[in-house]
């Protein structure tokens, strides 16, 4: 090897991370390219940037897309309390005890995630309507949300869990705790990171959610979220300014959400989990 | 404060037999040790005690209640682990009040109860202090306060010291038998390692592979071993296989003579042995001496080998000196082991009196 | 009394199981245990087969009947539907299948240096990622953000009316747009996966190499690929996997070739056309080639997540 770098050397190795820092950039605007027009064009009245558009849009937002959103937060909060309630068990069931079946159990209840939304969709809505299940009902949608996105739930909470030593709980038992003050004292203040993974994960998930929504109520204008408006506007009306507002507004609430949780919590409970 | 007795005590999981009938008594106030190899079945017997496991088989009384149906939180014990038992996200003086807190009780006793705690651990003004923030010994100090608060019946510990430097766990165990003097509760003890059993306990309970193979104080188990384990587990010891050749009766009780290979041993017998017996002869290194030449005769046995290797140690010397096929390990020490440094290759004349017999 | 994992002795010898106390609370011990396991799982386990199994069983089921006659009291069982995937509706099929494969392959060459470079050469991970958040928000954000980015009043307006000028067109709507977008989508999936393969590669390997002579591209081809193989054959299936269900990219800017995809066929078929019949073969269609695909990329995945 040479003992002294030649400057042509020193030059490629500038350039080359030149190159590889521009690549990054390049894609990372790229990536958030989309929202900036979206964004954009929601600051527009028409084809034009006006005050009064940003105003108008936004204040559209709040008024007539009150109830999609509405129907939006109710559906992502029960959802993820319902899939918390529901992984919870599971969770504990798979990590502190033995069973036989474990690993297919633990498949079993990772497969939603595997099933194409519009399979999923259309089954739903077929065997609501034909079982007389939640017709005209938001809960349609909010167990829909469910069984797509608990296994985002599952995931942290069994990560959580397995790195919690069983020590603690049996401490807490030997010192006199019943199992519920075991479960709300001990057990779910030390999982706290591992249940705001699986907030976060739902969230994102739930929140922007319009394809199994679309099969679901994409008939009942009442019970739409605001995804799913966003996508029956852009079918009919094209590209407007409010839809535009409605757009950029739920991705600015998502990012800011993920945002925050990085910033709290961190990132350990999301590995496996591909949002790192 | 309470007598705790298991009876035919068992524990299987799935084939494997961790604990097999096993039969403690263990009374008021007395500070006993399990001890034993890993896998012994101590752990688990610990365990069972505190409800934590369920036994296959088997009864276990505190005084005279049966505690078999009761789960560990309505057994009143008090449960020291060996790493991770105090709940991280909360304070000193919230752990310490955790058992009292959850039975609902006054806050101002908990108050006055925890500080009592930290006085008597000798941690007064730790109250806020997060878990994380305190050394090793510390948290198994706070562990100790937080178990006592509760005033449990018997007090259980899983090798609580294992997980600590050599130092600290030699004032660590101190501290633990003079709380449970002061406090005289009944203590059940579980670890590996002799020295901390003989240092602590009243009586110990030597385990292996799921069985109890003898009970008895440290004099017991070290000057006496009744099997193999016991001998050969209990401090260090030089085995010799061998056959009774012949017995007789003397002034303090029975003595046999055993061929070991071509030597003649003459041992006390303390189990009944008869002519044809096979056994094993253990002698403790300690117990050998060098002879100088001519000296011997107030020795049972003596032998002579080849020094091998030696070993100072310091304020002992140990070397292994052959003898016929076998191998004797000699400990020396005072101002006689000087005498064989530089010895290596020498012959020597060796003589001990105490043998311990196991039949085979 | 709850259970809880206890100390895993070691096995005895023979003679000694002879010599247990077989216990009589064998059966209800087994009971004992089982039973709390079944009650946690019980909620998971319910709501995954009322709102999974059922629906999936049920398209299955209406998948062999035609059009709405499962409605019927006896319903027509047929297999034309299935039929008719691979004959009248092949092409939609091809379609999306030939979206995804474009699509994955274009995560591939942009997304391979994209991984290698961030795992390799870059600190400020964390930006990045704060970056790559926004595709996940959805595909429908993506579709719709394209047809504002094409527009030539638009953020590219000075740019698109440049290549205008000199008559480069940029069609909003067709394949180069769908593709662009899908990839955008599916673009994090393939860099987690890379990157997850390509940090678990010890740095010291390629230094052991270097030692031994080799150039950096041989040591690229040679020691750095393979060891990542695993990692992109997950992450190319697993892109693959979502970008065949396409939905929104294709509706919003597909031209009418790409607007063939199955996906949004299944759509209008089932919820437009009410031919459920022939909708829940292309969803059970669909379904398999996700779950075949899937299946492969974790098997692969598996080596090269570090858990």
């Amino acid at each position: 090897m040479a003992v002294t770098q030649s400057s042509t050397f020193r030059f490629s190795r500038h350039f080359t991370d030149v190159l590889s820092h521009g690549y990054i950039l390049l894609m990372c605007v790229v990536f958030v390219m989309p929202f900036l027009a979206i964004f954009q064009y929601s600051l527009w009245k028409g084809a034009t940037l006006s005050l009064d558009g940003i105003l108008g849009n936004y204040q559209f937002v709040f008024g007539s897309f009150l109830t999609n959103l509405q129907n939006s937060l109710m559906v992502t909060v029960t959802a993820i309390t319902i899939s918390f309630l529901i992984s919870l068990p599971a969770a504990y069931a798979i990590v502190r005890y033995t069973f036989p079946g474990k690993r297919l159990v633990l498949s079993f209840l990772s497969i939603s995630l595997y099933v194409p939304a519009v399979t999923l969709g259309l089954g739903l809505i077929l065997l609501y309507n034909f079982g007389h299940l939640f017709i005209g009902s938001i809960w349609s949608v909010v167990f829909a949300m469910v069984v797509g996105t608990y296994p985002l739930m599952l995931t942290p909470l069994i990560v959580a869990l397995k790195d919690l030593p069983p020590s603690f709980e049996e401490a807490a038992y030997c010192l006199g705790a019943s199992r519920w003050q075991v479960l709300t004292r001990i057990v779910l203040p030390l999982i706290g990171q591992g249940i705001a993974a699986g907030v976060l994960l739902s969230f994102i998930i739930v929140f922007n959610e319009y394809l199994v929504t679309l099969f679901v109520v994409g008939t009942i204008p009442s019970l739409q979220t605001a995804p799913l408006r966003i996508f029956g506007l852009i079918r009919t009306a094209g590209l407007l300014n409010t839809t535009a507002a409605l757009a950029a507004a739920m991705q600015i609430v998502s990012f800011v959400v993920v945002i925050a949780f990085f910033r709290i919590v961190g990132t350990r409970y999301l590995k496996g989990t591909y949002l790192i | 404060m309470s007598r705790v007795r298991l009876v035919n005590i068992s524990k299987s999981f799935g084939n494997a037999v961790a604990v097999n009938d096993v039969n403690l008594d263990i009374a008021e106030g007395e500070f006993v040790t399990l001890l034993g190899p890993s896998g012994c079945g101590k752990t688990t017997t610990l365990r069972m005690i505190a409800g934590l496991v369920e036994p296959s088989a088997g009864e276990i009384y505190f005084d005279d209640q049966l505690v078999n149906p009761l789960p560990p939180n309505r057994r009143n014990i008090g449960f020291v682990f060996q790493t991770h038992s105090l709940f991280p996200h909360m304070t000193v003086a919230d752990n310490i009040a955790f058992g009292l807190s959850v039975k609902g009780e006054d806050k101002k006793k908990i108050q006055a109860r925890v500080e009592e705690m930290l006085a008597l651990v000798d941690l007064q003004g730790y109250e806020k202090r997060m878990p994380a923030q305190l050394s090793g010994g510390q948290q198994q100090r706070v562990a100790l306060a937080r178990v006592l608060a509760t005033n449990p019946r018997v007090l259980l510990f899983d090798e609580p010291l294992s997980a600590l430097d050599r130092n600290l766990r030699d004032t660590l165990k101190y501290n633990i038998r003079d709380l449970q003097r002061k406090t005289r509760k009944t203590a059940i003890y579980v670890t590996h390692d002799q020295s901390e059993a003989f240092a602590i306990s009243d009586r110990i309970f030597v385990m292996n592979q799921g069985h109890v193979e003898q009970v008895g104080t440290q004099l017991d188990i070290y000057l006496r071993p009744q099997t193999q384990f016991v001998a050969e587990f209990i401090g260090a010891n030089n085995a010799l296989s061998g056959q009774v050749v012949s017995t007789g009766e003397t002034v303090g009780g029975r003595d046999v003579w055993i061929r070991v290979q071509d030597q003649r041993l003459r041992a006390r017998d303390d189990v009944g042995l008869r002519n044809g017996d096979r056994v094993l002869a253990y002698v403790r290194p300690e117990n050998i001496r060098v002879l100088e030449d001519g000296a011997g005769a107030n020795f049972l046995n003596t032998v002579e080998g080849t020094i091998e290797t030696i070993i100072f140690e310091g304020s002992t010397v140990h070397f292994d000196a052959r003898v016929g096929e076998s191998v004797l390990r000699v400990e020396l020490a005072g101002t006689e082991r000087l005498t064989v440094l530089n010895r290596e290759g020498a012959r020597v004349r060796l003589g001990f009196n105490e043998v311990t017999l196991i039949k085979i | 009394m709850v259970k809880l994992m206890a100390e895993r002795e070691t096995t005895v010898t023979p003679f000694q199981i002879g010599e247990v106390v077989e216990t009589g609370a064998r059966a209800p011990a087994l009971l004992k245990t089982r039973l709390p396991v079944l009650l946690l799982l019980a909620p998971a386990l319910a709501v995954t087969l009322v709102f999974l199994v059922a629906p999936v069983l049920f398209l299955l089921f209406i998948s062999f009947t035609a059009g709405r006659s499962f409605l019927q009291a006896v319903p027509t069982f047929t297999l034309t539907n299935y039929t008719s995937i691979f004959t009248d509706y092949l092409e939609n099929l091809r379609v999306s299948l030939g979206l995804a494969l474009l699509a994955t392959l274009v995560n591939l060459v942009f997304g391979f240096p994209f991984a290698y470079i961030l795992i390799r050469k870059v600190q400020y991970r964390d930006i990045v990622r704060a970056f790559m958040i926004f595709p996940m928000f959805g595909a429908l954000y993506i579709a719709f953000g394209m047809r504002f980015l094409l527009l030539s009043n638009g953020m590219f307006g000075p740019l698109i009316k440049a290549l205008n000028s000199i008559g480069i067109q940029i069609p909003i709507y067709g394949l180069h747009s769908v593709i662009f977008a899908m990839a955008i989508f599916t673009f994090p999936f393939m860099v987690m996966n890379i990157g997850a393969a390509l940090s678990n590669i010890d740095p010291k390997l390629e230094e052991a190499a270097a030692c031994l002579g080799a150039k950096r591209w041989q040591t690229f081809v040679r020691v750095l690929l393979p060891l990542a193989m695993p990692g992109i054959l997950a992450g190319v299936l697993m892109c693959f996997g979502w970008n065949i269900g396409a939905f929104a990219e294709p509706v919003f800017l597909g031209g009418v070739a790409e607007q063939r995809a199955i996906a949004w066929t299944m759509y209008q078929r089932g919820i437009i056309n009410f031919d459920f019949g022939l909708a829940s073969a292309m969803g059970i269609v669909l379904m398999i080639i996700a779950f075949a695909v899937t299946y492969f990329s974790l098997r692969f995945s598996r080596g090269a997540l570090a858990d």
